[in-house]
């Protein structure tokens, strides 16, 4: 695949799925959002500004900082909820995944739909343990503000790393690069998926659509 | 207080923070996207149809060639079923006359059906509806395909024409590394792989070949069940496009494939843990395909008869002898192909071989076959004459029946028959057709070098290079066959192939799951008899057979002068280089010299000099050396001449070297040499070469100076693995005392009369050639020993048999310092390929003198 992918692993506690998840999430998509774009006529284009603010864990020890876009976190703890909910009914032993994916749309001549092509993937592995007493989930709550201070660190050197990024847009494709839909901010176009334990074997439409292909192709 | 008047002011606050003409500071401007062709999502799908197209010859031939071959199809189908129900053959054959009033012409039109009967006859014979059926079937697929790929390639031919700024028009006439150069340049612009500033040819490789380097790799590593020994046909390889297809399907893209996508195996395959549930697993999976195939088995079987008939009949029809033609297996082509090696690489190189390997298939000819083959060719040559003889004197005697078919089947029973009666003529020798087979296909095992002769050998070859009619037969009876191969002996590898595909499949950062053979890695797939001891860490199962890596890298680093390999794979390689090269301009010195003497000195000489057993053979015996030696220097010098461009360049350096003997000799045949050989030295080196040889010259040369790299290299492992053979056989004969070093002298000498024919990679233990015990025997020992008069005796002799005991590796000291007094020239040309190799040295030191003084 033509993409880069990061994995982060983190090893919680039920109740401090959701924050993680939030924390992990955010982080990466402050580096991934700018201001909206204000397109001039000559085509160029000015930067509007992004606000941040610091978002304070109840079942961590940690702080965050995260874009202040309301619309952008609501839309971020609905997909964080339902993962922790169905982590929560899948009753296997809490092992789930959930990935954050940058992409950019391709138009493509009529027979074919819009294609949706990622450019780089975040897939946070998480681990779900039970704690038997107080004094442990004291510990774990320190032990894992540490292990979510690594892992930002992690991603802002990810991120810092001279690599590919879409090429900024002219006023014309700036749907292709970028989510317009927030008032506030912009960030990449972006997917959250999650998958709780692995899946075996690949689904099936994905087989169904290899074997057309297959098939298809000379 | 007085008012002063000055030039104090307070100053307006200012409110906006930002200096004036903010909007004009932060501006920015939009890159947009110049071109469609940054961040392709399936680059593997779109190199391999750069490829294609560029294979295709362009946009608009493709799209010819696939409109007429769906014409094509249709017209057979329906073209068939008409002569099948719509003639009525009686008219045609005058067995019933049509009662025409106006004239007693019969005319064409006169014998079709009509209409309604004839779709009444379509309509009645249920097969043809399940004939039309399928074939409709097909041709529905094929057409959805073709539309599929019209849309497919028209974005890629936009690729070419736009980013590559290639018209359609001069593709057909640009190189493939041509192409590919242009590629590495568009990514610096567009960053089509966004892992990677920079695309390598390796990458690009690697993605298109993905699939078939594993594949090669697993046919390599004897995985695939492709090898059969049913009672009576004897050992046969079955290997058919059905065949291949399923284990495609199996291993890459089926359903529950191993593969998840195109670039990356599953993960779970990847870990060892649960390796026997997923043996199990894929187990199952392979009954499963077996049972389907065996469902669809009937479908298959028409459709394969159906698919024979329309695309050879015609060609059968135009020329019969075709099926007596061979062509190369597709077993052959797993066998043969390098790691990393495209498919137009592949076949030409296989299409040089061609003539060399019909040829060579030739000798073999049964004899009673061409007894008989005689015979009747005589009987039905004087029928034949007779009826011709009639009907020149009166032309009527065509007109009675069947006079026409049977001359006409007369002629073909003769072209049958002269098929099997060998050229008088022509004079065969099978050990340098093979050398010179071997030059281009590049691979073969170990034990048919000396035993080019032999039966065995021509039936090994000809599992690779196989008659036209039996693959077409193959693929004939594919169909029932592929299931129970799939059912019986594929699923009992399903734990070997796990193993495999976890073992051998790397992750490259911006090509995703490749086989880590394709990696062309010395150190962790080298073969130690192949070039590489010393440099390789692999353990056995982690070599590739047949010296595959080495020969593989040498022919990628070839093929593709830009690359840039790892540090020490260049040194790999450049140390090679240097050595052939040394033997090259080596050889074109000594030239004059070994004719003189009749002794060609270095490997490169030898090769020319024909099969270098042979002259072993010969210069172990005094008396007939001066005759053979040059006898055998001819030969193969006109053995070699289908090599052309390798003869013809070395027969240059040979008479250069031989015209001006001194002075600028060596650097005349070392530009010869490096014309022909490595890109880069041309690059940099001589500048006056670079403007002068364009890719398409380049890559002419580059496969001259991949068979040369190729026959060395054999030629090298061979006396390598003489070397080593030595040494087990010394081992094993410790207390013998006489026959020390008699294996490697009589190795070389094939002995038609011994019984059991080699089948591993072992050479033959034979009984010792009389002549040759003395000879060895007292040069060892006596050397050894530094006995005067022994070494001054033996001295002489080693002087003979100087190739030969160059090649075992026990020799190597004692040799070495015998020839000191024979002059710098031996040095040239025997202590140079010395000098590089660590091998000799070490397992001379190890196996000689314990022994030695054991014997003493």
């Amino acid at each position: 695949m033509n993409c880069r992918s990061e994995v982060l692993e983190v090893t919680v506690e039920a109740r401090q799925v959701e924050e993680a998840m939030l924390a992990l999430l955010h982080t990466i998509l402050l580096h991934r959002s700018t201001g909206k774009f204000h397109y001039k006529k000559e085509g160029t284009y000015s930067i509007g500004t992004v606000g941040t603010l610091d978002f304070d864990c109840d079942f961590i020890d940690f702080t965050f900082v995260r874009v202040s876009s309301e619309e952008l976190d609501r839309v971020i703890r609905k997909a964080v909820s339902e993962f922790k909910d169905a982590l929560g009914n899948s009753g296997s032993d809490g092992m789930g995944q959930i990935s954050l994916e940058f992409y950019q749309k391709k138009k493509s001549r009529w027979p074919f739909s819009d294609e949706c092509i990622p450019w780089e993937v975040w897939s946070i592995k998480v681990n779900v343990v039970n704690l038997a007493n107080e004094q442990e989930r004291q510990i774990c709550r320190e032990k894992v503000g540490e292990k979510l201070g690594e892992k930002v660190i992690n991603v802002v050197e990810v991120i810092n790393r001279h690599e590919y990024l879409p090429k900024m847009p002219t006023q014309s494709e700036v749907d292709n690069v970028f989510d317009t839909s927030l008032k506030d901010v912009q960030p990449y176009l972006y997917k959250i998926t999650f998958q709780i334990t692995d899946s075996l074997g690949t689904s099936v439409s994905t087989t169904m659509r290899r074997l057309i292909k297959d098939t298809l192709a000379l | 207080m007085a008012h002063f008047d000055t030039e104090y002011q307070r100053l307006e606050a200012s409110y906006s923070d930002s200096p004036p003409g903010e909007e004009n500071l932060l501006m920015h401007v939009p890159e947009g996207a110049k071109s469609q062709w940054h961040h392709i999502e399936n680059l593997d799908l779109f190199f391999q149809r750069v490829y294609n197209l560029h294979q295709k010859n362009g946009f608009t031939c493709m799209l010819l060639g696939e409109i007429f071959e769906l014409v094509q199809l249709l017209f057979v189908v329906g073209f068939t079923v008409f002569l099948a129900n719509c003639v009525d053959y009686d008219i045609l054959f005058a067995n019933k006359f049509v009662n025409h009033t106006d004239s007693s012409k019969v005319t064409l039109p006169d014998a079709f059906l009509p209409v309604d009967v004839c779709s009444a006859r379509i309509r009645d014979n249920s097969f043809v509806i399940f004939v039309l059926i399928i074939s409709g079937v097909f041709w529905l697929h094929r057409l959805v395909k073709f539309i599929y790929n019209v849309c497919c390639y028209w974005e890629i031919r936009s690729f070419y024409i736009n980013a590559l700024k290639m018209t359609m028009s001069e593709l057909p006439y640009a190189t493939w590394q041509e192409v590919q150069a242009r590629i590495v340049e568009i990514q610096k612009e567009h960053q089509i792989c966004i892992h990677k500033k920079e695309l390598t040819e390796l990458d690009i490789y690697h993605r298109i070949l993905r699939f078939k380097n594993y594949m090669v790799a697993m046919v390599n590593k004897s995985l695939l069940p492709v090898r059969f020994r049913p009672p009576v046909l004897g050992e046969c390889v079955f290997y058919t496009r059905g065949l291949k297809y399923n284990f495609e399907l199996i291993f890459f893209w089926g359903p529950g494939s191993l593969f998840e996508n195109e670039w990356s195996l599953k993960q779970e395959y990847k870990r060892g843990g649960n390796r026997l549930e997923l043996a199990d697993r894929l187990a199952s999976r392979i009954l499963w395909i077996g049972i389907a195939n065996l469902l669809l088995c009937p479908v298959i079987l028409v459709w394969q008869i159906l698919y024979a008939f329309f695309s050879y009949t015609e060609v059968i029809k135009r020329e019969p002898g075709s099926l007596g033609a061979r062509c190369w297996s597709l077993y052959g082509r797993c066998y043969l192909r390098h790691f990393n090696e495209l498919d137009h690489e592949l076949m030409s190189r296989l299409s040089k071989g061609y003539k060399a390997a019909s040829k060579y298939m030739n000798c073999f000819l049964s004899p009673l076959l061409t007894v008989v083959a005689k015979n009747v060719a005589f009987f039905a040559g004087s029928l034949l004459a007779v009826l011709i003889a009639l009907t020149i004197y009166d032309e009527d005697v065509l007109a009675v029946e069947h006079v026409l078919s049977s001359i006409t089947l007369l002629g073909v029973c003769i072209t049958v028959c002269r098929s099997f009666i060998p050229d008088k003529h022509m004079v065969f020798c099978p050990e340098q057709l093979l050398r010179v087979i071997l030059a281009h296909i590049h691979y073969m095992p170990d034990h048919w070098q000396g035993n080019a002769h032999r039966y065995e050998t021509r039936d090994q070859f000809s599992q690779l290079f196989q008659y036209k009619a039996v693959f077409i037969l193959e693929e004939l009876i594919s169909p029932v066959v592929t299931p129970i191969i799939l059912i019986f002996c594929l699923r009992r590898k399903s734990l070997e192939i796990i193993d495999f595909f976890r073992n051998f499949t790397v992750e490259v950062v911006g090509v995703g799951d490749t086989c880590s053979f394709a990696q062309m890695d010395i150190r962790q797939h080298g073969h130690p008899a192949w070039m590489s001891e010393g440099k390789t860490e692999a353990s056995i199962y982690q070599q590739a057979e047949d010296g595959k890596t080495e020969l593989s890298l040498m022919h990628f680093a070839i093929t593709n002068p830009q690359w840039h390999p790892p540090q020490e794979t260049t040194h790999f390689i450049s140390q090679l280089k240097e050595r052939v090269h040394r033997e090259a301009t080596g050889a074109s010195d000594t030239h004059p010299l070994s004719l003189s003497e009749s002794e060609p000195r270095s490997l490169i000489a030898n090769l020319l000099g024909g099969p270098s057993t042979l002259n072993s053979v010969h210069f172990g015996r005094d008396s007939s050396l001066t005759n053979h030696a040059a006898a055998g220097l001819s030969d193969g010098a006109s053995a070699l001449r289908s090599l052309s461009p390798i003869s013809s360049s070395l027969h240059l350096k040979g008479s250069l070297s031989a015209a001006h003997r001194a002075g600028h000799t060596s650097a005349m045949s070392k530009a010869m040499a490096s014309s022909g050989t490595d890109a880069r030295t041309v690059s940099s080196g001589s500048s006056a070469w670079e403007g002068q040889l364009t890719s398409l010259v380049l890559s002419e040369y580059a496969s001259t100076e991949m068979s040369i790299h190729a026959l060395y290299m054999h030629e090298l492992h061979k006396q390598q693995s003489r070397g080593e053979h030595s040494r087990h056989t010394w081992h094993r004969q410790e207390s013998d005392e006489s026959s020390d070093s008699v294996p490697d002298e009589v190795r070389s000498e094939p002995n038609p009369h011994s019984r059991n024919f080699p089948r591993s990679h072992t050479f033959p233990t034979t009984v010792p050639s009389p002549s040759a015990i003395p000879t060895s025997a007292s040069a060892t020992s006596s050397t050894m020993l530094g006995q005067g008069g022994a070494s001054s005796q033996s001295s002489t002799q080693q002087r003979y048999s100087g190739p030969a005991t160059d090649s075992f590796g026990a020799g190597g000291k004692v040799v070495r310092s015998a020839r000191v007094p024979m002059g710098g020239w031996a040095e040239d040309g025997q202590a140079a390929p010395r000098r590089h190799e660590p091998l000799p040295e070490e397992s001379s030191e190890d196996e000689m003198p314990p022994h030695v003084h054991k014997i003493t």
